[in-house]
């Protein structure tokens, strides 16, 4: 019984060194904040449709923690929206783009002015319509995100979709 | 109970090659994060305490900031080694900045303040639109663009265009606003990235007129 304890003791150890070995790393001292891309595209990676017809696809971002982005109708008339868009030729057209209404936000040393920005996650509902058969299409979202200190420049996602019209 | 002892045996010795594998993953990952942060030539913003603006460590600091030369908006050359034996405040911002246009009015106090002293500051509108050479039309736009920037915030210094050209040679430039300021002999002293407060910036200004070589 005592040499038990004793195996199922070192058996949750080393269940435990194996596992940390395996997660993630944490974010160490001197990682820079314009490192990855503040904004990643969740899902869904491949979608079934009727082809030829206008079809529904929500599509599911995440913005960065401590980050926003600037919705698609900031306030103000020199930032840069976020747009998407599904480059021509690739067998599937964008009919209709519905944009999530942006969140207020405001930057701690300038209270007075209310952005319209994004942030966590949010979606954006699309029509499309495919021509029928596979289309890998490498859709773009635009946008320009910021924390509380600083901005990083414009920048442009491929928005990776499967689109299957039958 | 021999062959228990065994089986007990067996998967120990599994997990254990488990764990190995795991430590060894964790080690080289750890090593492989460290070697792609310092062959980055770029600058990082390191840590402090909560609640903290992060310094900026820049690579240029304590080195002789690069010369260049920028179109301002009257289409004139400007060259940073023209301003050789005044202190120089390199104000990398872009018209979609938010913080920029926060910390523009200081600059503008700043600048008035210290110009007797030899303080000029030199504002780089750095847009990131990856502009074509050629593209006269977007290039055109981007100008405009910058010059009502500069007339609705009454900015009295230098503003140079095309700030993207030399983002490379000071360090990346991967957000805005990024500073560096320089000191009479043209080195860097310091170097700020980010909206922090106008006493930080005063502070660097006045260690820039202050050191002499």
């Amino acid at each position: 019984m005592k040499g038990g304890r004793w195996v199922g003791a070192i058996v949750l150890v080393l269940g435990a060194l194996a596992g940390h070995g395996q997660a993630p790393m944490s974010d160490s001292p001197g990682r820079s904040i314009a490192g990855g891309a503040a904004v990643v595209y969740q899902y869904p990676e491949q979608v079934t449709v009727s082809a030829g017809k206008p079809s529904p696809v929500a599509l599911h971002f995440r913005v960065g923690q401590g980050l926003h982005i600037n919705s698609h109708t900031p306030r103000q008339e020199e930032l840069i929206p976020t747009t998407f868009s599904i480059p021509e030729g690739s067998g599937v057209q964008l009919v209709k783009v519905d944009y999530p209404t942006g969140n207020d936000f405001t930057l701690p040393l300038d209270p007075s002015t209310k952005l319209s920005v994004y942030t966590g996650e949010f979606t954006i509902l699309t029509r499309i319509v495919a021509l029928p058969g596979n289309h890998l299409v490498e859709a773009k979202l635009r946008y320009q995100a910021c924390d509380r200190s600083v901005c990083l420049p414009p920048k442009t996602i491929t928005v990776p979709i499967d689109v299957i019209g039958q | 109970m021999k062959r228990n002892t065994l089986v007990v045996g067996v998967v120990l010795l599994i997990l254990a090659t488990f764990a190995w594998a795991g430590w060894a993953n964790w080690e080289y990952r750890k090593q492989a994060a460290e070697k792609l942060l310092a062959s980055a030539a770029k600058g990082e913003l390191v840590s402090t305490a909560a609640g903290d603006v992060p310094q900026y460590a820049s690579p240029l600091k304590g080195k002789a900031a690069p010369n260049f030369a920028l179109e301002d908006l009257s289409g004139h050359k400007v060259s940073l080694s023209s301003y050789k034996g005044r202190a120089v405040l390199l104000n990398f911002w872009a018209t979609w900045c938010g913080p920029c246009k926060i910390e523009t009015p200081w600059l503008v106090e700043l600048r008035n303040q210290y110009a007797s002293q030899g303080f000029e500051v030199l504002g780089i509108s750095t847009e990131g639109d990856d502009l074509a050479k050629d593209d006269k039309t977007g290039r055109d736009k981007q100008k405009a663009d910058v010059a009502k920037f500069v007339q609705q915030e009454h900015m009295p210094y230098p503003v140079l265009i095309d700030g993207d050209s030399i983002s490379q040679t000071y360090g990346g430039l991967d957000a805005m606003p990024t500073s560096f300021f320089v000191d009479r002999s043209g080195t860097v002293i310091a170097a700020q990235m980010g909206i922090s407060s106008k006493d930080d910036i005063e502070a660097n200004i006045r260690k820039a007129l202050g050191a002499t070589k």
